[in-house]
């Protein structure tokens, strides 16, 4: 390792802390700004991330900062990447945006979206706890409309 | 020596306990941006079925700033490009596969799509597709703007010239982004009287017009492309082969300047990643060569990506898609066919599900590959919400 990397501590909101070279954090536009902009102290913190979706995501940083690596592996981890529990990927999907890491929240809203195709709306309600706010002819109506997409 | 992402502390396996319990498995408290993340990458139909998952959800995917970020997603994603197929030029008989299948399967379905412009006395023409929607034309004045993804169309009539009764014509479809405006220009012709009109139709307006300032004069060739917000036709006079064009936006005229060469026997447009491009063919119809504008508008960046050699002679073929490593997809004579430049070969994907017609027997028969006369007619068609009219059902 060159004497000129740099390391940033990162604390979770759970109280972890992570040393990590600083070249690997910026990935996150979130925690460059926070460089750029010279306030970092010793400690960032991170109070929408917990240490165990701080761990995935560190994992995924690393592999993709890795020098020499081919597409096709980078595609074959990120497929195994998100092949997690529902609650996992909700909580990766939320530190993806909370450190603003656009590549990776396009590869995990790209995992909810092929995960939702073809689940019912009464399904997707659960999912994602929405209120069913139609009545039952207002309902019926928007299916008519596209009675094609149903079957 | 501190090792990277090493934790400090060793309390995690209690604590990652307890935060399992405490997160439940909801995508519940998800901000609206997110789920607006989320849902662009969903397909057309899906999202059909989205709207009745609550009001909020239902106003989500109507409004048009999702309609257009949902089109804009689907625009980059090769696996949402459709390119529909008419293999029989005397019914309406329109099939599609996505083109994606194309390049990666050597077997491939050709799905059935129910064309909404039937019972016409002639052939039905796709005069374009842009942002989804589709335009058919019968030819006799009747027009059909359609999104094949979620089945919604909307009829026109009286797409005619003010002068003149049955005549012979070319169409282009087109949008106009400063009006969010939907247009179709249609050059009528007819030889025997010498008379020429163009004809503008707005589906904002939800009329046409003649538009004044055409200035006829040149023979317009094959089928309009839309690029960089004007239709193209290849044209011909007397002086050789040339380029018109019409902006949608101020609905003027213009031209193009082709590349300067010579040997062209004839010219093909088509659209490569954006980009105008034309196929022109040499004397002995036994190459290509393949031209991309790279720069719209600037004569000099006109530039040959390859040329390709044809194991026969043949008819002149339209470029229709181009895809990783320069592969292109073109649709030769009754099938479609992949040239990869890497190689310099041509493979001609299998496409089952469809019946070629013989243009001058009439008789249906399997796809041959090497058949002169019939030729398919192909269009590419991204999967996208717009739609072209208030709903309407077949």
């Amino acid at each position: 390792m060159s004497s000129s990397t740099k390391f940033l501590t990162l604390k979770t909101n759970d109280k972890e802390e992570f040393v990590l070279d600083e070249a690997i954090a910026i990935r996150s536009q979130t925690i460059k700004n926070m460089v750029e902009d010279d306030c970092v102290s010793n400690v960032i913190p991170l109070p929408n991330v917990d240490s165990k979706t701080m761990i995935k995501v560190i994992e995924y940083w690393k592999k993709h900062s890795e020098e020499g690596i081919s597409k096709d592996k980078l595609m074959d981890f990120d497929k195994a990447f998100v092949k997690v529990d529902q609650s996992i990927l909700y909580a990766l999907i939320l530190a993806a945006n909370f450190l603003n890491d656009a590549e990776m929240l396009d590869m995990i809203c790209q995992e909810v979206a092929n995960r939702i195709k073809g689940k019912t709306p009464e399904e997707i309600r659960k999912e994602f706890n929405i209120e069913n706010d139609f009545t039952p002819e207002e309902e019926e109506e928007i299916r008519n409309e596209n009675v094609w997409a149903f079957e | 020596m501190i090792s990277e992402g090493r934790h400090r502390r060793p309390k995690q396996r209690r604590l990652r306990r307890r935060t399992e319990i405490s997160r439940e498995d909801s995508m519940g408290c998800l901000p609206e941006e997110l789920i607006l993340a989320i849902l662009v990458r969903v397909p057309v139909k899906y999202l059909l079925q989205f709207k009745c998952v609550s009001k909020n959800w239902f106003n989500l995917i109507s409004s048009p700033e999702f309609v257009k970020t949902h089109l804009d997603f689907s625009a980059n994603d090769y696996t949402r490009h459709m390119s529909l197929l008419q293999y029989n030029a005397l019914s309406t008989e329109i099939k599609y596969c996505y083109v994606t299948c194309l390049f990666h399967e050597p077997v491939i379905e050709a799905l059935d799509l129910y064309c909404p412009m039937k019972n016409t006395p002639q052939s039905v023409q796709i005069s374009g597709s842009v942002n989804g929607l589709v335009c058919l034309s019968d030819g006799f004045g009747r027009l059909v703007l359609w999104n094949p993804s979620i089945r919604k169309f909307k009829n026109v009539f009286g797409f005619l010239p003010t002068k003149m009764g049955s005549a012979w014509f070319k169409s282009g479809f087109g949008y106009d982004e400063v009006h969010d405006d939907y247009k179709v220009v249609g050059i009528f012709s007819n030889m025997v009287k010498a008379y020429f009109e163009a004809v503008i139709y707005s589906l904002k307006r939800d009329s046409c017009t003649t538009l004044e300032d055409f200035k006829p004069g040149v023979t317009y060739c094959g089928d309009a492309k839309f690029v960089h917000r004007k239709l193209h036709w290849i044209t011909y006079r007397r002086r050789g082969w040339g380029i018109s064009c019409i902006d949608l936006v101020e609905e003027k005229w213009g031209k193009l300047e082709l590349p300067s060469c010579k040997e062209e026997q004839e010219l093909k447009l088509g659209v490569l990643q954006g980009d105008l491009s034309f196929l022109s063919s040499n004397d002995e119809r036994n190459h290509s060569d393949v031209w991309v504008m790279k720069e719209y508008g600037v004569k000099a960046s006109w530039t040959k990506l390859y040329t390709i050699r044809y194991p026969e002679n043949y008819k002149l073929v339209t470029p229709l898609f181009t895809y990783s490593k320069g592969k292109i997809l073109l649709a030769f004579k009754s099938s479609l066919a992949i040239y990869d430049p890497k190689n310099d070969s041509i493979t001609y994907p299998t496409v089952t599900n469809v019946e070629l017609t013989d243009s001058i027997t009439h008789a249906t028969y399997n796809i041959d590959v090497t058949s002169y006369y019939s030729i398919v007619e192909a269009e590419i068609c991204i999967e996208s919400l717009v739609c072209p009219d208030l709903p309407n059902k077949y």
